[in-house]
């Protein structure tokens, strides 16, 4: 299997008031095309710092990121946005959608940024909803929608524009257990069903359990990587 | 992102927040109806002003008169000249006119004042005035006599109902002579009245209402000469008048020897002055707009920051910064253009109210003697605003300018968010 993802000895600090934190203090990692890896690792390991230096919101204070073959910190700051818009779904805690928009119209957005019409987007969008076991909530704003169904949309949202890789940032943290593991579950289903690139950040041991790979960070390094169970417990 | 993606996001946005951008908007209406306010009611003045300086100066009359070394000397046109400005290009005609003096006119025991006696060739004459000078008795003679005279109205109507003359009279008028050995004299000639004018006003500076009109060539007699103190010229065009003007000078040496009015040139000096009062009026009533400006600053600056979580999101699934930009930038010029949109018609309005009453203190008023045509003319009492297209495409263009440059910083400040920092922001 190629490696969709690349990272070699990533280094990042940042400042919280007057103290310089080292995050990320030399992270080497790969990541194949068609994997379900977790990172896993306490709160302050550096995990969402990762997170987004793997997807190009943040560049790494030294080191490489390969995605696809691109090498990120050769890009322009223009040329990572377009990298995030068509290389990188991104999955966060807190869901992150536009609250004045409807499920369908967060969907659309990242079609509607690269320019695709609004008929195709219109129906790519219902698609994915359909997809994630939304097809009736799609005239719906944010605000009426309870939090797992947020978080389907959210991850509608990321596999829109079919992404080299999804990369979710505790996506279960803000929901309940039940709800959680229903996230996890359509995860893993689009994993195995189209075979979908899933990078899962998380400080829950049994969702990193059930990954093909578990990638443990601990004070901003690799502490260990291990294979998961793979599938699901019940 | 396409243009109408964008426009619709920023009118989606807009209207999640309606009071507010009501607010806005409500800043730049208010700019936009003073500034159209006080354009349309100087476009107003300005229609008034130039319908009565062009009843006042006729704009297709040139006047050559003597000047430099001619000046003071009697005469000195001759008909070579006169048929030679003729030829000039956009020239309609030009015809000589000899220009006296005179003292009391006298009729069966009556006498009358005129200011001027006016030497013309008749059939000439009345096409350099031919909306100016209507006969009010009698007829323009066609063919002369000697002693054909028509007289203004002033001359004809001592009173208002009291005149001078019957058509036909024999009028005597004492002529002003001036001769090396007698010096200034006086002499007696008899006229035979073939018309009278209605009201004609003043062209320039001759008010045909004081003046006694002769034939040209009793004149030449009388005052033993072949020649003419004036050439009136009519063109085609007012267009034509700085080339007609530059060409007579040139035929006599160009030093100055011969002055040109031309009445189109004094009214662009007019028109300079009503669109410098013009400028400066628009200018005060911008600085409303401007103060829009600051409010939709104000108020983008605090959109921002609420919505940076929101750019943050849009950052990460991928709007570069220029999209973010252009999103914001939509807003201010959205704001710009409906505020532009609704101030054009209540500046019009707003117009329309202040021509009404502004001006109502003239109502009152007796008519009075224009100072320009000399004729009688009623008050102001209503200005009529005027709105061209220009400027109401200019004020929306200008509102739309006005909200996009002051909305420029805070949309510069949502570009610039950094993402992971924006996703943080609670």
């Amino acid at each position: 299997m190629p490696a969709i993802l690349e990272a070699r000895d990533v280094e990042k600090a940042y400042r919280m008031g007057e103290v310089l934190v080292s995050a990320l203090r030399g992270v080497t990692l790969e990541i194949e095309q068609g994997e379900f890896v977790a990172i896993f690792g306490p709160s302050g390991s550096g995990k969402s710092t990762l997170l987004h230096v793997l997807g190009g919101l943040d560049r790494p204070d030294k080191g490489s990121v390969h995605i696809d073959g691109v090498n990120l910190s050769t890009l322009s700051d223009a040329k990572l946005a377009e990298v995030r818009l068509n290389k990188i779904g991104f999955v966060f805690q807190f869901f992150n959608l536009l609250p004045r928009l409807t499920a369908l119209r967060n969907v659309e957005l990242p079609l509607t940024l690269a320019d695709i019409s609004e008929e195709e987007s219109v129906r790519k969008a219902t698609e994915m909803l359909e997809l994630v076991g939304l097809k009736e909530r799609v005239s719906h704003r944010p605000t009426e929608l309870s939090g797992g169904e947020q978080q389907r949309v959210a991850i509608a949202r990321a596999l829109i524009n079919d992404p080299k890789i999804v990369l979710a940032d505790e996506p279960t943290g803000n929901l309940d257990t039940t709800t959680g593991w229903e996230i996890v579950r359509l995860m893993k289903r689009l994993n195995e069903e189209k075979g979908q690139t899933f990078v899962v950040v998380t400080h829950d041991q049994g969702v990193a359990e059930t990954a093909d790979r578990m990638i443990h960070l601990k004070d901003g390094l690799v502490h260990g990587v291990k294979k998961g169970s793979g599938g699901m417990q019940s | 992102m396409r243009w109408k993606s964008v426009l619709a996001m920023a009118w989606e946005s807009m209207k999640q927040r309606r009071f507010r951008t009501s607010l806005t908007t409500l800043g730049v209406v208010i700019g936009i109806t003073a500034i159209i306010g006080l354009a349309s009611l100087g476009e107003g003045f300005r229609v008034i002003i130039r319908d009565e300086m062009q009843q006042g100066f006729e704009l297709n009359v040139l006047t050559v008169m003597s000047g430099g070394l001619l000046t003071g000397v009697p005469s000195p046109f001759t008909d070579d000249d006169v048929g030679n400005i003729s030829q000039m290009p956009g020239v309609v005609i030009a015809t000589s006119i000899i220009q006296k003096s005179v003292g009391k006119l006298y009729n069966d025991g009556k006498n009358s004042t005129p200011l001027v006696l006016l030497a013309v060739n008749f059939t000439e004459f009345v096409q350099i005035y031919p909306d100016r000078l209507a006969v009010e008795h009698g007829i323009w003679p066609e063919s002369v006599s000697n002693d054909t005279s028509v007289m203004g109205y002033n001359v004809e109507h001592l009173s208002e109902d009291e005149t001078f003359a019957n058509l036909g009279d024999n009028v005597t008028v004492a002529l002003s002579f001036t001769s090396s050995l007698r010096g200034r004299y006086y002499e007696n000639r008899t006229f035979n009245v073939a018309g009278t004018l209605g009201k004609s006003g003043a062209a320039g500076f001759i008010n045909f209402d004081d003046a006694l009109l002769i034939p040209i060539n009793t004149a030449r007699t009388l005052y033993n000469t072949t020649n003419s103190d004036m050439i009136f010229v009519r063109l085609a065009d007012p267009s034509y008048s700085d080339s007609v003007a530059k060409a007579i000078e040139d035929r006599f040496g160009g030093g100055g020897e011969v002055r040109v009015l031309v009445p189109a040139a004094f009214m662009e000096q007019v028109e300079t002055i009503l669109n410098m009062v013009q400028i400066f009026l628009t200018a005060i009533a911008s600085i409303a707009l401007l103060v829009a400006g600051l409010g939709i600053m104000n108020i983008m600056t605090v959109s921002v920051m609420e919505r940076t979580r929101e750019i943050g999101i849009m950052k990460a699934i991928g709007a570069k910064s220029r999209t973010v930009l252009t999103m914001f930038l939509a807003e201010a010029a959205l704001i710009g253009l409906l505020g532009g949109v609704i101030g054009v018609p209540f500046g019009y309005g707003l117009a329309q109210i202040m021509g009404q009453f502004l001006f109502r203190f003239g109502a009152e008023a007796t008519p009075r003697r224009s100072l320009i045509t000399g004729t009688e003319t009623h008050p102001l009492t209503v200005v009529t605003p005027v709105l061209t297209l220009q400027w109401a495409v200019g004020a929306i263009v200008f509102a739309i300018g006005v909200s996009v440059i002051f909305g420029w910083y805070p949309a510069r400040k949502a570009a610039k968010l950094d993402p992971v920092e924006a996703l943080r922001y609670e």
